[in-house]
């Protein structure tokens, strides 16, 4: 399972951070496109995240583009240099409705057929970023079967809201928090939490790290390097978790090669999502 | 990466508030703010002016920032963002003055200096090539002879007079290079200009008329020339465009003297002659001195004759007066440009 | 491609490269680099713009390359940039950018 703990932002119009973002490791790099660069430089940022993009240093690791929304003269143009650059994922802003996926996996095909690339090859994720995303959130996530990821963007949504952010549990960011976290449950794929914007606060920044966590998002966008590695270690479990989820996981192990139907540990019965979550402690350990 | 550091573009005519920032942000670097200048790109961090540049046609000017943000990024950002600014105005060939100190800043902008006025200025261009490509035209066109004239008119129209000293100095050289001001800042354009001069030497035989260019008398490398109504004498702006003469055209040419016509009327031409002499001939360098011939002026009816007497008559549409001071070629360009039915402008 | 107009594109930073394109008054392809590793990647960096511009069937034009510390895939981005600006190409023909 694709680990997607740290999304790092990288403006595709930057020459020093495109050669040498890979350096940090993040669990996925996303060129941005959007709001990074200034509209006289969009050509010039394309061609910069086409060539990036098929740099072997970016081989090893999963790339998105964050392209331009619908709604402007830029995004097919986006798409174009993206999906031929062979991106992993294509990011879309200011997702509203399914039909704005709907619209953008018909261009990503076309573009796929056009270059030889495998249809259905490149995925998709799209950031909620208004009231209208929060509350369509279900459709977006289940738009397509290319679909991998939702994340919020706070700093758009909060202004559609009337409201700003503020310190504590962020009552602001409650319901759209949960609203997409239960779209992408629903539809099993990853979520992803706001951007935090000051990059010179770590106790603000881990502090809502952790309530990220604990309301279940895989991951965060980021908008530095050094949140990577702060990030990643909120995020790995405690040696306690692991060495319990090392026992679950022998247990399900011997239950199979004894053909038992039934997994259990310390005489208490052991559930596939227990297993899984298991897993998943381990995988996150390892990443480490 | 510093999420509040902005750039953007202000037209000082327009934004008092914005001026006055930067007058005290160049005035923290000992400059002045220079009032042709169209726009600047400044840099504001968390509301402060840190950083500033201005763009006057080709030429970068007011280059300043902050002493607590001098490091390479800022900078490098900064001449960035000047450039670009110049090319979506259409400015692709720039030129900046540069305190000899400051060179190697603006070299990591792509800048490449052309002459130097020594501990005064160094006169710098966006191209480690363009020079030298213009030398090369030039030298294409080198004639062999022992004495190699030249002349740089504006000829603001070309009248008896330029006439005149064009014909001396072809008569006492093998070979003379004439080039005419191509800025478009007289009365007359430099098309007609250049049609007037080309007409009126047409019948000599060991000329060459070449068009101006941003090496010779220009905007860019004698802004002095052009603010005569400021009667502003710019020593260090003539010595620059005297310098590109005597290290660069002169040698591609082989020109060995430069005519010009004695000047009584106009104070920024006559101290550039002043000049001329000084950087031409006398200072030490490593090409061969020019020698500048001064050729006093023709005169008609005992007045020596000038284009500013030939605008102010036209002013008044006295051809007949006109008709002694300048060509039949010029006289006829004038008439039919000038009709006396209409209206005086 | 043909060369119709100047232009520029990329910058001054680290990393980067500032390249200028113009139409050349002989029709002959100029292409001249400065660079402060001109000795360990001038030839390599020399390559990549011609064989951007071949690409490109950029025939004639002058290019100016001021190089930064660019790595290959930015040269190509920011050559490919500054021609499509100076040919003032609407539509991209992407297999030849690769």
């Amino acid at each position: 399972m694709k680990l997607r703990r740290s999304m790092l932002f990288v403006p595709g119009d930057n020459a020093a951070m495109l050669s040498t973002s890979f350096v940090y490791k993040p669990d996925s790099v996303m060129f941005d496109l959007e709001d990074a660069v200034a509209a006289r430089e969009k050509d010039s940022a394309r061609l910069m995240v086409y060539q990036a993009l098929q740099h072997p240093a970016y081989r090893d690791i999963e790339t998105v583009v964050r392209i331009n929304g619908v709604d402007t003269e830029f995004w097919q143009k986006d798409l174009e240099a993206a999906v031929r650059g062979g991106v992993d994922i294509v990011r879309l802003p200011k997702t509203e409705k399914a039909q704005d996926i709907q619209e953008l996996e018909a261009h990503v095909a076309r573009i796929e057929k056009a270059c030889g690339r495998p249809v259905g090859d490149t995925k998709l994720m799209a950031a909620v970023e208004s009231a209208s995303g929060v509350v369509n959130a279900v459709s977006i996530a289940t738009a397509s079967p290319r679909m991998v990821a939702i994340a919020m963007a706070g700093f758009d949504y909060l202004v559609d809201m009337h409201t700003r952010r503020s310190t504590g549990w962020e009552p602001e960011l409650f319901y759209a928090r949960a609203a997409v976290l239960h779209a992408a449950r629903a539809a099993h794929i990853d979520a992803f939490d706001v951007v935090y914007g000051n990059v010179n606060d770590d106790e603000g920044f881990l502090r809502e790290v952790n309530i990220a966590k604990q309301l279940g998002f895989n991951g965060k966008s980021l908008i530095h390097p050094k949140q990577i590695d702060l990030l990643h270690k909120a995020y790995a479990p405690t040696e306690e978790e692991v060495s319990r989820a090392k026992r679950v996981l022998a247990a399900a192990e011997e239950a199979h090669r004894k053909g038992l139907g039934v997994v259990s540990l310390d005489g208490k019965m052991i559930d596939p999502p227990v297993i899984h979550e298991a897993e998943m402690a381990l995988q996150l350990a390892e990443a480490m | 990466m510093n999420a509040t550091v902005e750039f953007y573009t202000v037209q000082p005519k327009d934004a008092p508030a914005e001026r006055e920032d930067i007058r005290r942000l160049l005035a923290a670097n000992d400059l002045e703010l220079d009032d042709q200048i169209e726009a600047f790109v400044v840099c504001r961090r968390e509301g402060r002016l840190v950083a500033c540049a201005g763009l006057d046609h080709a030429t970068i000017k007011c280059v300043a920032v902050a002493e607590d943000m001098r490091g390479e990024s800022l900078s490098l950002d900064l001449g960035s963002e000047v450039i670009h600014l110049a090319a979506a105005r259409g400015q692709f060939h720039l030129f900046l003055y540069s305190a000899p100190h400051n060179l190697p800043f603006f070299r990591g902008w792509g800048f490449y200096p052309l002459v130097e006025v020594p501990e005064r200025v160094v006169l710098m261009e966006n191209s480690p090539v363009a020079m030298e490509r213009y030398c090369d035209s030039l030298r294409a066109q080198r004639r062999p002879g022992q004495t190699i004239g030249g002349i740089v008119l504006n000829a603001n129209p070309f009248t008896l007079g330029h006439r005149y000293l064009v014909d001396q100095a072809a008569r006492a050289c093998d070979w003379l290079h004439v080039f005419v001001v191509k800025e478009d800042a007289s009365l007359f354009s430099y098309a007609d200009r250049y049609a007037l001069v080309a007409a009126g030497v047409k019948d000599i035989d060991n000329l060459t008329l070449y068009p101006g260019s941003d090496y010779i008398i220009s905007r860019a490398t004698f802004p002095g020339y052009f603010l005569k109504d400021k009667g502003i004498v710019e020593s260090s702006w003539a010595a620059v465009d005297l310098l590109l003469f005597r290290d660069y055209i002169a040698p591609a040419l082989g020109i060995d003297r430069r005519y010009v016509g004695s000047e009584p009327f106009d104070a920024v031409t006559n101290s550039y002659n002043v000049q001329m002499k000084h950087w031409l001939q006398q200072t030490p360098s490593g090409e061969r001195p020019v020698t500048v011939v001064e050729i006093p002026r023709a005169s008609s009816g005992g007045v020596a004759i000038s284009a500013t007497e030939v605008r102010r008559l036209l002013a008044q549409r006295d051809f007949g007066r006109i008709a002694a001071l300048v060509p039949a070629t010029t006289l006829q360009f004038l008439e039919s440009k000038f009709p006396v039915n209409h209206t005086v402008q | 491609m043909k060369v119709t107009k100047e232009a520029i594109a990329g910058t001054l930073e680290s990393s980067d490269l500032l390249v200028k394109v113009a139409p050349s008054a002989r029709g002959t392809r100029d292409i001249v680099i400065r660079s402060e590793v001109i000795k360990q990647f001038g030839k390599q960096i020399k390559h990549v713009v011609t064989d951007t511009l071949d690409k490109l069937s950029v025939s004639g034009g002058s290019i100016v390359v001021e190089d930064k510390g660019a790595l290959d895939c930015v040269i190509r981005a920011r050559v490919q940039a500054a021609v499509l600006r100076a040919c003032e190409c609407k539509e991209l023909e992407w297999e030849h950018l690769s």
